[in-house]
């Protein structure tokens, strides 16, 4: 038991947002002759190896087939022509390396983790190359996993913050690529075909679609040698067109969902802004200080410590591709849900109308100094470098961080906020009984 | 790639880590104890300039009587409000204007604290946590308020997550007289029935320097460390621990069956099974070979659980074995599924006791063996890139009574598990009359109001 807990819930990786500020990250990018972004950093303290692949292949990418990557992104791997799916398991757990998958809105996302210890290495390599490459999609396979994701999506049916989740978006995004959840929904899943999932593969999985990050112990000669290595044998093909922006609210929307919970979940928010943004500093550092840093924010302060309304209470932004939303959101008992309500808008409106300087030179200390802390690991390098990467933002991204919150006075954090956050033009939603 | 996983919560994350990893020779480890019994331990990791504290304190649920369940997490919550010198939140605002990263959480076996910080900032976290193992103050209106937060805390965590309900009540089926039946946020009553003055006699009994670890793990000098924890928290005075009466669970002798209806589409499954814990068990070498015995049911896709339930049988969507060997005392061998779509729940706990009956029948393969030593030992590369991770097994292992360096021997005491060692403890625990079930199942109710959520979720 926490006694706070940090809800995930804007697709995530993308709120990863960081710096650093004396220790430095030294990141080294080139393309493989097959054109795919490679990003570097050597870390050789331990011997081990990350390497992380995104392919521009998220939901986003579904068209009317929602879960149509999902479903994809958990097919690659189970079967390769020379390999069988029990073949691949076994083969990965006896050279104790960790290959994952994932998906979000923007990206299709998979990683290897493996020792560097010679007789480990090369073979591990060798089966992350294969079974995300050259993967066969087996129809067997594929009903069973269907079956399980169905099961999954049923749960989430009777899951209050998962439906306040979906709505959000939804009602957010309209008929946006991001408005429909990642994993689909049980009608779409269910109409899903094999050769959907293979020509999105073909379509999709391809080198100059691909973001490669290696961190670990290896040298540069190495990871040359693995990331042209990996992209070998698949086809060069080309970059997805880009997608459409989306377009904010014109007037307040709001929908509530009676559903039989103890408590009410709550979201809120509109349309906020791309990765790489201008803007983008002066919203997250004043973000940060309404609802992004737990017991430093105004929000925990003010629904939680004042009042004992909530357990966990917060905002975010989640820049993505095109412009993520920014949201705020908690979860309270059903009697207390407009209470609730009217602290957060408030907080929102004294916090965009003056910011107190005390606060304000708190939250910049506490930024600039919790900056190596964001890249103490090579998890968290890799995870770094991946989103700089994927969305090719200046390769020092990171050094310029702590710089620009440096910078930014309390005027221009005022004005970044009033230029793109309309408090009167807010999507709402709760699912439960507020009463 | 991404198996769809649909794991049930592990009761304790940190044990499931615990229990596959081990500390490399190269990591070096040193331990002290102050002249008041505080034991302190401080791992040397140079990568980052970044530095954790950790404060153990050895008591948690386990540790509570009737009618006062959740007493040490209310207190966790506590003691984020306010000292003799802090006010209120206070001690959070200081962590944040140094960028630093806090948290605190309370399981069955300790109640933990920790900041990781810059490493010039050690000295300054090591103050005020020192400050409020002592100086801790209880305000009626704080405390009133909170009491609130950790009623809407418990709201969101189990009143409207039936599968959590379930666990809580398989975990006080499971055991009758122990105390390991409690859960740790405490029952809703026993929340809301608390007085701050149970709070405050909570803290004075178990705050205390001899009952606690300081586990210092980043960029620093163990000497120097040294220092700073004698300089912060060696001036107070060790106090008596009270003496707890050992509650040793009963014999189970036959079947325990529960059922739940809740608000869910899907059924699903725990059972579990009594069985010793590295800390109370005779036979040390039994609870390597149950830990092996639990990866081969369930540790990696490779494993006998995903690949025959999920991929063979195709019977469930999800399973899982979970064993927490470091527990303090006595603890549950634990299986559990959900089926897929059509499936009958109770086809899924019969397979799950047909792979166990494989077990006792036929020894497992060296080639098994190898494989889970072989996630293991890479595991134990792996956990040493989380300053986290590696403060938090020591903590852990201190904390219910074993010695820093379990971490240290156990790829060695899982590589000497011997097939027969794994049959012999499955013959011994995994019986019927030791086992306990618990079963998931929708009530029927249409919860949601509105239309139902087929299409646009």
């Amino acid at each position: 038991m926490k006694r706070f807990t940090v809800l995930l819930i804007v697709c995530f990786g993308t709120l990863l947002l960081s710096v650093q500020a004396s220790a430095s990250v030294e990141i080294k990018t080139w393309h493989t002759s097959q054109g795919s972004k490679v990003m570097y950093v050597h870390s050789p303290e331990l011997p081990m190896l990350d390497i992380e692949v995104a392919f521009d292949a998220g939901s986003a990418r579904d068209g009317e087939k929602w879960g149509l990557a999902s479903m994809t992104s958990a097919l690659i791997g189970t079967q390769t022509p020379n390999l069988s799916e029990k073949q691949i398991s076994r083969k990965t757990n006896e050279l104790g390396a960790k290959i994952n998958g994932g998906v979000d809105r923007d990206m299709a996302n998979f990683s290897l983790r493996t020792l560097t210890r010679e007789s480990i290495f090369k073979p591990a390599l060798e089966l992350f190359r294969e079974s995300l490459t050259q993967s066969v999609f087996n129809p067997e396979i594929f009903n069973r996993e269907r079956q399980r994701l169905l099961v999954a999506l049923k749960q989430q049916q009777m899951d209050p913050s998962e439906i306040a989740r979906n709505e959000f978006w939804k009602q957010l995004y309209g008929n946006h690529p991001y408005a429909h959840p990642v994993s689909g929904s049980i009608e779409t899943v269910k109409a899903l075909k094999l050769e959907d999932l293979q020509d999105f593969y073909k379509r999709y999985i391809v080198a100059a679609n691909a973001t490669i990050s290696i961190v670990g112990d290896v040298s540069l000669k190495e990871a040359k040698e693995i990331s042209e290595n990996l992209m070998k044998s698949l086809p060069k093909g080309q970059k997805p067109a880009a997608l459409p922006e989306p377009e904010n609210l014109k007037t307040a929307q709001r929908s509530v969902i009676k559903f039989d919970s103890s408590q009410t979940y709550f979201r809120q928010g509109q349309i906020g802004v791309e990765r790489g943004d201008p803007d983008y500093y002066a919203l997250f550092l004043g973000n940060h200080l309404l609802g992004g840093s737990g017991f430093g924010s105004l929000l925990m302060e003010e629904v939680r410590e004042k009042r004992g309304l909530v357990y966990s209470v917060g905002s975010g932004f989640a820049p993505m591709r095109v412009a993520g939303p920014w949201l705020s959101y908690l979860s309270t008992k059903n009697q207390s849900a407009n209470e609730a309500e009217k602290v957060v808008v408030d907080t929102l409106k004294a916090f965009m109308k003056s910011i107190d300087d005390k606060h304000f030179q708190a939250i910049k200390d506490n930024l600039i100094g919790g900056f190596p802390l964001r890249i103490d690991s090579n998890a968290k390098i890799v995870g770094y470098i991946s989103m700089i990467g994927f969305y090719d933002l200046p390769l020092d991204y990171l050094d310029q961080f702590p710089k620009i919150i440096e910078s930014l006075s309390k005027e221009d954090v005022l004005k970044a906020w009033k230029k793109h956050i309309h408090p009167d033009k807010m999507v709402t939603v709760m699912v439960g009984n507020p009463a | 790639m991404t198996a769809i996983k649909m794991k049930m919560i592990k009761r304790l994350g940190l044990a499931a880590l615990l229990i596959t990893v081990s500390a490399p020779t190269w990591a070096k480890l040193s331990e002290f104890q102050l002249d008041n019994g505080m034991k302190v331990l401080v791992k040397e990791d140079h990568r980052a300039p970044v530095v954790v504290q950790q404060v153990w304190y050895r008591v948690g649920s386990t540790y509570e009587q009737v009618g006062k369940t959740g007493l040490s997490h209310m207190l966790e919550h506590m003691m984020f409000k306010g000292t003799k010198t802090l006010k209120p939140g206070e001690f959070s605002k200081i962590v944040s204007q140094l960028g630093g990263q806090e948290n605190a959480f309370t399981t069955a076996n300790y109640t933990a604290y920790y900041q990781v910080v810059g490493k010039q900032n050690l000295e300054k976290v090591m103050q005020i946590e020192s400050d409020r193992m002592r100086n801790l103050v209880i305000d009626d209106a704080e405390f009133n308020k909170e009491r609130d937060v950790v009623t809407e805390e418990r709201r969101w965590r189990l009143e409207d997550n039936p599968r959590s309900k379930l666990n809580e009540q398989f975990n006080a089926t499971a055991f009758l007289n122990s105390p390991a039946r409690n859960p740790v946020i405490g029952w809703m009553t026993d929340i809301r029935s608390y007085k701050s003055q149970d709070l405050r006699d909570w803290y004075k009994k178990w705050y205390a320097p001899n009952n606690a670890t300081l586990v210092i793990v980043g960029d620093v000098q163990p000497q120097k460390v040294l220092e700073l924890a004698k300089k912060y928290y060696g001036g107070y005075q060790p106090e008596a621990m009270p003496v707890l009466k050992p509650q040793t669970e009963i014999t189970q002798e036959g079947v325990r069956r529960i059922e739940l209806k809740g608000n869910t589409q899907v059924p699903s499954l725990q059972m579990g099974f009594h069985v010793p814990s590295l800390v109370t068990a005779k036979d040390k070498r039994e609870v390597y070979a149950l830990s092996v015995l639990s990866s081969i049911l369930d540790g990696g896709e490779s494993s006998r659980l995903p690949q025959s339930l999920v991929r063979d049988q195709q019977i469930a969507a999800g399973v899982s074995a979970g064993y927490n060997a470091t527990d303090r005392l006595e603890t549950l061998f634990e299986l559990s599924g959900t089926p897929v779509n059509g499936q009958d729940i109770k086809e899924v706990e019969k397979a799950l006791l047909t792979e166990v009956e494989k077990l006792k029948k036929k020894p497992v393969s060296r080639q098994e063996l190898d494989r889970v030593l072989a996630m293991d030992e890479a595991d134990h590369v792996y956990y040493r890139d989380s300053i986290q991770a590696q403060a938090s097994i020591l903590g852990s292992l201190v904390s219910v009574g074993l010695p820093p360096d379990t971490l240290d021997n156990w790829i060695e005491n899982i590589r000497s598990v011997t097939p027969e060692e794994i049959q012999a403890v499955a013959k011994k625990y995994l019986t019927n009359d030791n086992l306990t079930v618990a079963v998931l199942y929708p009530d029927g109710k249409d919860h949601s109001k509105i239309k139902a959520y087929t299409g646009r979720l």
